[in-house]
């Protein structure tokens, strides 16, 4: 058909997204350099490096964010491969089960650890009946417990692609090396894991950038004491009213999550020539 | 995998049965805690009864919260599957310049992280006074939709053969007709899946709602409040039920997909 009838076809999406995704953006990117007095400033940027409060939340961010998404990696690598060596039917199930928690409201989950983590939780009742702790191990309200819920919440992120690249590892490559000798696990760390990793990155590169972000089970979880750019922002916003300053941070967090999801695409590219 | 002794072999069974096993954790706590008689979040729960799916349906204030997240869901879905499945037709049937690019834009809300989507909204909305209203509301639940349903749609629409469509065409018939009478049934099972998580995904939505809801209360947006205020178990009543809506939902998907020979272990 011709493009102009496709342009048709486009145009109201289109017109919608530049109303209510585009044009919002855009004003909060200008927003950012606009001075209270009116007039381009960069003060807001400024305030990032002064403030400390800004630089605490933008450290513990990356600490939370770094670790559950190792904490993805070591968790979410061994269950790929796993899964790997299942059935097809196996396979099928398994995959079920990691894509459910992937639609259930993340409320849900995140709920669920103050039930398992909490001081009278099923972890620590546990570990006292087992005699191994006295007192009850303090996983809630702190960052520990805002890190295991992130990576429980992101871990289909990274298991279903890396599941899939690991199902087009052809079996003859893996024969061959044994074929000539190579012991299982030459044959894991020189052939397989090798041809996985491009496909580790790019989840591992998606699951720190969804962390950046991260709202829900940081407010729940970290209890008003774990604070992550997301609940800065709120608190800017719809608290203590400094529009300007949330969209210079917003603006921030845009540009380095853009960066690394250039970074996720180089890798996800290479997982799929 | 390929030799290995036992001792390996088991020991990445002990991992992976461990990885799902602290995946799916969360869901099998919560629907039995939803059945306990006692007000304490202990597990096992002491005792079975249906307080808390009472106390949910018995609340007002929840039920007209359901009721604005099944409208909200309902309109919004439908808006996004309409205007998200012309843009994927157009987008597959025809050179457009800068193709490249409009798609990307129709995916970026799935890119960017939701804070940010959520700021942006709040102060966009605040500026042309949508802030705090239904329309609003509707028309940020469809923004995040849309990608889901072009990417749903335009794998689908690209393997439909435009040849049976130009047989349509060559027969008299118009595009509209062509496209109701002939690209629609072809793809109703994907339609229909475009459909559903579109509906799944504004009913869960909550940080974008909880920044430009203004008085209006959806399910997600009242849990997480509650959630950050106290402990009160009629949310495991709730969690439950959306995770039996959610369960339900999904199969129904697999099922439609399935009879099209379109269901695939990789697929989300």
């Amino acid at each position: 058909m011709p493009s102009r009838t496709a342009l048709g076809f486009i145009s109201p999406l289109l017109l919608l997204m530049i109303v209510v995704f585009d044009a919002p953006i855009l004003y909060m990117l200008g927003l950012g350099f606009w001075s209270k007095q009116g007039g381009f400033t960069a003060e807001h940027y400024g305030n990032l490096l002064e403030a400390t409060v800004y630089l605490k939340v933008l450290g513990s961010t990356l600490r939370v964010s770094l670790i559950a998404t190792i904490a993805n990696v070591l968790i979410g690598y061994p269950l790929a491969y796993w899964m790997r060596s299942l059935s097809p039917r196996a396979q099928l199930m398994a995959v079920a089960l990691v894509i459910t928690p992937f639609w259930v409201s993340i409320l849900v989950r995140t709920y669920a650890w103050i039930v398992v983590l909490g001081n009278g939780g099923i972890v620590n009742s546990a570990l006292i009946n087992l005699g191994l702790i006295d007192e009850p191990i303090r996983f809630l309200y702190n960052e520990l417990g805002v890190t295991i819920g992130m990576a429980n919440v992101l871990l289909p992120f990274l298991v279903l692609p890396l599941f899939a690249a690991m199902l087009r590892v052809d079996n003859r490559v893996l024969q061959a090396a044994a074929s000539l000798g190579a012991p299982a696990r030459t044959i894991f760390w020189k052939v397989f894991f090798p041809l996985t990793v491009p496909a580790l990155l790019a989840g591992a590169l998606l699951v720190f950038i969804l962390s950046l972000g991260f709202y829900v089970t940081p407010a729940i979880l970290g209890g008003n004491r774990v604070s992550m750019i997301s609940n800065l922002l709120d608190k800017l916003i719809n608290e203590i009213p400094r529009w300007e300053q949330a969209s210079a941070i917003s603006t921030l967090l845009l540009v380095v999550a853009l960066a690394i999801f250039a970074a996720y695409r180089y890798f996800d590219r290479r997982v799929q020539s | 995998m390929i030799g290995g002794n036992a001792l390996a072999r088991r020991l990445v069974a002990v991992a992976g049965i461990s990885g799902l096993v602290f995946l799916i954790v969360p869901l099998l706590i919560v629907v039995p805690m939803s059945f306990s008689s006692a007000r304490a979040l202990a597990f096992p729960p002491p005792g079975l009864s249906l307080r808390w799916y009472e106390a949910f349906f018995g609340d007002p204030r929840w039920m007209s919260a359901m009721a604005t997240s099944a409208s909200v869901a309902f309109v919004s879905s439908l808006l996004a599957l309409l205007l998200g499945g012309l843009a994927a037709y157009g987008l597959r049937r025809a050179p457009i310049r800068g193709e490249g690019v409009i798609e990307a834009n129709f995916v970026a809300p799935l890119v960017v992280p939701t804070i940010i989507v959520a700021v942006a909204l709040y102060l966009g909305f605040a500026k042309i006074g949508l802030l705090g209203t239904y329309v609003g509301l509707v028309l940020a639940h469809t923004v995040l939709s849309v990608p889901l349903v072009i990417m749903v749609l335009t794998v689908a629409i690209r393997g439909f053969d435009v040849r049976i469509e130009q047989v349509a065409w060559s027969l008299g018939a118009s595009r509209a007709y062509t496209i109701i009478k002939v690209v629609l049934p072809n793809l109703a099972p994907n339609v229909f899946a475009a459909w559903i998580f579109a509906f799944i995904s504004s009913f869960d939505e909550v940080i974008v709602t909880n920044f430009i809801a203004g008085t209006w209360d959806t399910v997600p947006k009242r849990m997480f409040n509650e959630l950050i205020l106290e402990i009160n178990p009629t949310i495991t009543a709730v969690a439950t039920l959306l995770i039996a809506f959610t369960m339900l939902a999904l199969a129904a998907v697999a099922v439609l997909l399935q009879r099209t020979g379109k269901l695939r272990p990789t697929m989300l």
